[in-house]
């Protein structure tokens, strides 16, 4: 529904939204190559250390491209970008440090060993 | 004329053709008294309805506080039983915080002081209970945080730069943003102690390889971002009540914000300093004892700024002042233990004694308690048009003051000559009788001068002495509305053109511009609504359920559903009602008649 | 409709509309949220790598319980419902609302996809003998994975309502495609979350007997 207080997009504007849409549509097509690629990682016979390094800077990359493209982080306000940001890397943080500071080697195992 | 000017509007409010929302039902925008009350928009009531409820609770909170030194003034009391005593300091920590403090700053928070693991510890359905009420407590202060943030950055004033914002509004933003990311620990952490406890999951069950300890860190990771969510607002408080009261604006106001930020980042660095005696090992031991020293910078470079303040200035000791001068001392004092416990040699020999509760109560008493009862007494004239009575409000201030020390001061003592914290008592002979009775008598003075002062303001509120718009020669934008504020706040949207806008108004040269097209439309008011009290009486009903449901109290269940489907269905209506809103003309400068209104749809 | 939505589209300072600043910042806050929700989940995977004993007392690996086809196809199914999701925007932004209805009902429909996967893998690790009782591994990956279904299924509702509330003709304009749009990024955030629980809950577990959690001791016993 456009009512009549509202302006009719503009040529430019639907100009940008079609080309939007084929951004949408390669980064779909990149999404579903990069899971299934990560699916066959996870059975080549590499190291594991190099199948973790690789699955965590594709996770990453398939985040980010979401965030910005399919969320438009890409094209609004950068202020947006960096509320989100805050909380990520605060999570990201936060919790690496959570996760350093358990070892199986220094929990107390008398209550169940 | 312009007495009076101002509750024309509201008057006319009441010849508003009632409007139907998009559900065809009437909007209760014409109402008055208890309807007007229940289904306000307006952020002003809403102040004061979170500023009475928290009274109420601040003096529920005292009386547990005044039982529980009762309890302890004399060597084997048995004022009360050791389970009451536990119940009693549990909820001491839970009112004060969540319900007394935290509404009092306007921006609802919630934490819970001294109950670190204590919902382990308990048995029997009264911990469902308050795992519930912290839960409903934490979303409504997600919800408000939002708000805040959204407010404070998307709807400024015309010329209100970031730079120009006064310092409260600063912290207040400071304060919501850790609100939304120190949250979200503090509710997971209470799903999954929910889960372990309703339906046997083993998250903290060690038989099953839980971890305890893993309930500390999630507690913590809220709560120390927590104590500075309850602090920022107080320093933004007495950050604007120093320069109104000595004539200078605020020293290093950049570096004051910029400190705010500082201390509200690391906040979240260093909450395992809670935790040096459950044994993190060196590295992370050094690492968050140096973090918890660095926020000391931070608030040092605070405190000397609001000294660099006052220096030299023509200061004027009203009751505010005097509290606010109170709240730089008391809360340095807490701030010295503070970094004493930075250091975790020291903190394990002061870990869980008397020497804790000692620093803590000087950074919630007598820091962020001075600084709100400084900000209540402060914009108190602002909210009711009344002046409180100066006499009982020096007399309240010095009582609080005095008290506060006697009562809390000796405890440093008590801690490190020995004494646990949360014990129900104890045997003659150890060298702590005379000091805990010191420390009763210093709580009973605090707990008259907080009756003294809160008395003089309900008294003011209905009965006091009326006075003008300024009374204090303000600073800020609100000094220069009508008091009581009327509903429309300003007629004319202002265009700002410095810090400190009204003053500069006044005595400098930079005008307070108006917006011209504000004034020949009226100004745009949101509708009013019942589904907001809706949804949150189903909030009520199932958060009543949950813990009746592990009681096994029969057909709890379908309460809990009932109250979620009631809090669906208010949530759902609320956004199908459609945006509504009405103009409201203002008065004209002159003082004419009531002009018309006109509903919008 | 078009003179309050006029007053509501009063230029904001930082020219953000207020809905979706909001969306953001609880979506920051969200991260914190999921991050306590994966890091439990992770942090007992660290310390007990060796899975868990069902009834019978057997000790069970991860992989005996994961089905990584599945899990790879509900992943699929997400991944490619945000990517309608983002199309269904785009069709408001331009004001196609039965382009809108179709993608959106696309997404509705994956999104129930999605969580008809979730209940199948529940019940099927259920008889496999995970229980959220009976060990750490049960209670943190239901939890966490529930949280996240409950999530998807909040948005799933949300969307039908969008869905049929565009049928009365008020979802249109600006504030009609910005109410599609924040939709959108709830959405996506839920996809998002998924795409780091895929790697980090499910393949992580597929690097060696105990996932890449090293040498699998102490086991959990109860």
């Amino acid at each position: 529904m456009s009512s009549s207080h509202e302006a009719a997009p503009s040529k430019a504007f639907l100009a940008e939204e079609v080309r939007r849409y084929h951004h949408f549509i390669v980064l779909a097509l990149w999404l579903a190559v990069v899971t299934g690629a990560e699916i066959v990682l996870i059975y080549l016979p590499l190291p594991t250390a190099v199948i973790f390094t690789i699955l965590t800077l594709m996770s990453a990359g398939k985040f980010f491209a979401v965030i910005m493209w399919f969320m438009h982080l890409i094209y609004d306000k950068r202020l947006l970008f960096w509320c989100f940001l805050a909380g990520l890397v605060l999570a990201f943080a936060t919790f690496a440090a959570v996760l350093c500071l358990f070892s199986a080697d220094r929990i107390d195992t008398r209550w169940f060993a | 004329m312009s007495h009076d000017t101002h509750h024309a509007p509201v008057a006319c409010k009441t010849e508003l053709a009632p409007e139907r929302s998009d559900l065809g039902l009437y909007r209760p925008d014409r109402a008055t008294g208890w309807t007007d009350w229940l289904t306000t928009v307006d952020h002003k009531k809403i102040g004061i309805l979170y500023g009475a409820f928290a009274m109420l609770y601040f003096l529920i909170g005292g009386v547990e506080a005044l039982a529980i030194r009762t309890q302890l003034a004399r060597p084997d009391n048995d004022f009360v039983t050791a389970r009451m005593y536990n119940q009693l300091f549990t909820m001491h920590g839970t009112t004060m915080i969540f319900l007394g403090v935290m509404p009092f700053s306007y921006a609802p928070l919630s934490g819970t002081f001294g109950a670190n693991g204590q919902a382990l510890r308990f048995t029997g359905v009264g911990t469902d209970f308050w795992i519930i009420g912290i839960q409903i407590l934490g979303i409504a202060s997600l919800a408000a945080s939002f708000n805040f943030i959204c407010t404070i950055i998307n709807m400024r004033a015309k010329g209100m730069t970031m730079m120009r914002l006064p310092v409260f509004t600063w912290m207040t933003l400071v304060t919501a943003v850790l609100i939304i990311l120190a949250f979200p620990a503090i509710t997971v952490a209470l799903i999954e102690l929910m889960f372990d406890r309703s339906f046997g999951a083993n998250f903290f069950n060690p038989s099953a390889g839980g971890q305890p300890v893993l309930w500390q860190h999630l507690f913590w990771i809220f709560g120390h971002p927590e104590v500075y969510i309850l602090v920022l607002p107080a320093m933004g408080i007495v950050s604007e009540v120093l320069p109104t009261f000595t004539g200078k604006s605020l020293f290093g106001y950049p570096i004051i914000v910029f400190s705010g930020a500082v201390i509200g980042f690391l906040g979240f660095a260093v909450w395992s300093h809670h935790m040096f005696t459950t044994g993190l090992g060196p590295v992370p031991t050094a690492a968050f004892s140096l973090l918890t020293m660095a926020i000391a910078v931070p608030t040092g470079v605070k405190i000397f700024n609001w000294l660099g303040t006052i220096w030299g200035g023509r200061i004027r000791f009203t009751p505010p002042m005097v509290l606010a001068l109170g709240f730089i001392w008391m809360f340095m004092c807490g701030g010295f233990s503070g970094v004493m416990h930075s250091s975790a040699p020291a903190d394990s020999q002061q870990q869980d004694s008397y020497f804790v509760i000692a620093h803590f109560h000087y950074v919630l008493v007598g820091g962020v308690l001075l600084g709100l009862l400084s900000g209540l007494y402060f914009w108190f004239p602002k909210i009711f048009g009344r002046m409180p009575n100066a006499p009982l409000g020096y007399l309240g201030s010095a009582l609080v003051i005095l008290g506060f020390n006697l009562a809390f001061g000796p405890m440093h003592y008590l801690g490190l000559a020995g004494q646990p914290r949360r014990t129900h008592t104890y045997h003659a002979g150890n060298g702590w009788e005379t000091w805990n009775l010191v420390a009763t008598y210093g709580a009973y003075m605090l707990g008259i001068g907080i009756v003294i002062i809160f008395g003089n303001l309900a008294w003011t509120a209905f009965r006091g002495k009326k006075c003008g718009n300024d009374p204090w020669d303000g600073r800020t934008l609100e000094w220069s509305l009508p008091s009581p504020v009327p509903e429309y706040n300003f007629a004319q949207a202002p265009v700002i053109a410095t810090r400190d806008a009204y003053f500069e108004h006044k005595h400098g040269s930079k005008k307070i511009g108006a917006e011209s097209d504000g004034g020949e439309a009226g100004v745009h008011m949101p509708s009013q609504s019942w589904m907001p009290l809706l949804a949150s009486t189903g909030f009520l009903f199932a958060g009543f359920g949950m813990p009746m449901m592990a009681m096994g109290v029969p057909h709890a269940g379908w309460v809990v559903i009932a109250g979620l489907a009631v809090l669906f269905l208010g949530i759902w209506l609320w956004a199908l009602e459609g945006p509504g809103g009405y103009m409201l003309k203002t008065p004209a400068p002159s003082g004419a008649p009531a002009p018309a209104e006109t509903a919008a749809h | 409709m078009s003179d309050t939505a006029a007053a509501h589209e009063a230029p904001t300072s930082t020219g953000i509309d207020h809905k979706k600043l909001i969306m953001w910042l609880f979506l920051a806050s969200d991260c914190m949220f999921f991050g306590t929700l994966i890091s439990t989940h992770l942090l007992y995977r660290k310390l007990f790598p060796a899975g868990f004993t069902d009834a019978e007392g057997h000790q069970r690996f991860i992989q005996d319980l994961f089905s990584i086809e599945l899990t790879s196809f509900s992943t699929f199914i997400l991944l490619m419902s945000s990517f309608l999701m983002a199309l269904a925007v785009s069709a408001m932004h331009k004001g196609q609302i039965k382009s809108f209805r179709r993608n959106v009902l696309g997404v509705i429909i994956f999104g129930l996809i999605f969580l008809g996967c979730q209940v199948f893998e529940f019940t099927h690790f259920y008889h496999k003998g995970l229980t959220i009782q009976n060990s750490v591994l049960g209670s943190t990956f239901y939890v966490l994975t529930g949280t996240h279904g409950t999530h998807v299924a909040i948005g799933v509702l949300w969307l039908i309502l969008l869905y049929f509330y565009s049928f009365t003709g008020k979802l249109g304009g600006h504030m009609g495609a910005l109410d599609v749009e924040v939709a959108g990024l709830y959405w996506h955030f839920v996809d998002i979350v998924w795409i780091i629980i895929f790697t980090a809950v499910y393949l992580v577990e597929y690097l060696g007997p105990y996932g890449i959690w090293g040498s699998g001791l102490p086991a959990v016993v109860k």
